[in-house]
């Protein structure tokens, strides 16, 4: 699985949505991305790319295209 | 109290580190806490639980919520022993629990929670309780301090839920 099928497949996994809804998603415009929500998708992309957030990232990471722009600064190809 | 070793609280204690008072403190006293791993402690259940003459009146036991919440509380003080976190006020986000039998008056409840990860303000952990030397209860929590699991979301909306 290359890495940008690894992003979207975060959000499918942690908001239960289907993947072709994900490049829409916003931070709080479903009710599965509140704010428990969020740190489960934090965490799960965490887990995939195998990196750490920094606190300022975590918190500009309002949405699916935001933050792809988020992850490839931390050296992931998207 | 930020090396590994561990500690107990007694009764006074204890409300250094668990913002919940009567008639809402579910724990007696911690009989061993080690910050950030775990805490084990217990509940004497007397006749004299509030609960008891409604819950139910002629067959009093402990409502399962607070059971839950007894497990809560104990695994709260596995974190705000924690440096700087002493008093801190918990949320709960996520629980999962097993009831397994009735606790009774005169039944001590002797809880153990253990800590499985600390991230940025959230807490997840397990616990289970025991009467009698029989499981009562078990469950998997995940709790917040929202003070700083807060600080880590998008701003608009920056609330729990």
């Amino acid at each position: 699985m290359d890495n940008h099928s690894k992003y979207t497949q975060a959000f499918v996994k942690v908001f239960s949505v289907q993947k072709d809804v994900v490049e829409d998603l916003e931070y709080n415009a479903i009710s599965a991305w509140d704010s428990l929500g969020h740190m489960g998708l934090i965490a799960e992309l965490e887990e995939a790319f195998n990196i750490q957030l920094e606190m300022d990232d975590i918190i500009d990471f309002s949405s699916y295209k935001k933050g792809l722009e988020i992850i490839s600064k931390y050296g992931v190809e998207l | 109290m930020s090396d590994n070793k561990g500690f107990s609280l007694n009764c006074t204690q204890l409300l250094d580190y668990q913002p919940n008072r009567y008639p809402f403190l579910m724990i007696d006293h911690i009989e061993e806490v080690v910050p950030g791993k775990y805490a084990k402690g217990y509940k004497n259940l007397t006749n004299n639980e509030w609960y008891f003459p409604v819950h139910f009146p002629g067959s009093p036991n402990m409502p399962g919520a607070l059971q839950l919440e007894a497990l809560a509380q104990t695994l709260t003080v596995a974190i705000t022993t924690l440096p700087g976190l002493k008093g801190k006020v918990t949320h709960a986000l996520q629980h999962m629990v097993r009831f397994r039998k009735e606790v009774l008056p005169g039944d001590k409840l002797i809880i153990e929670t253990h800590v499985l990860s600390w991230k940025r303000g959230i807490c997840k952990g397990v616990g289970v309780a025991y009467t009698g030397g029989e499981l009562a209860c078990e469950a998997d929590m995940l709790i917040a301090i929202p003070e700083i699991f807060e600080q880590y979301l998008p701003k608009k909306n920056s609330t729990i839920g």
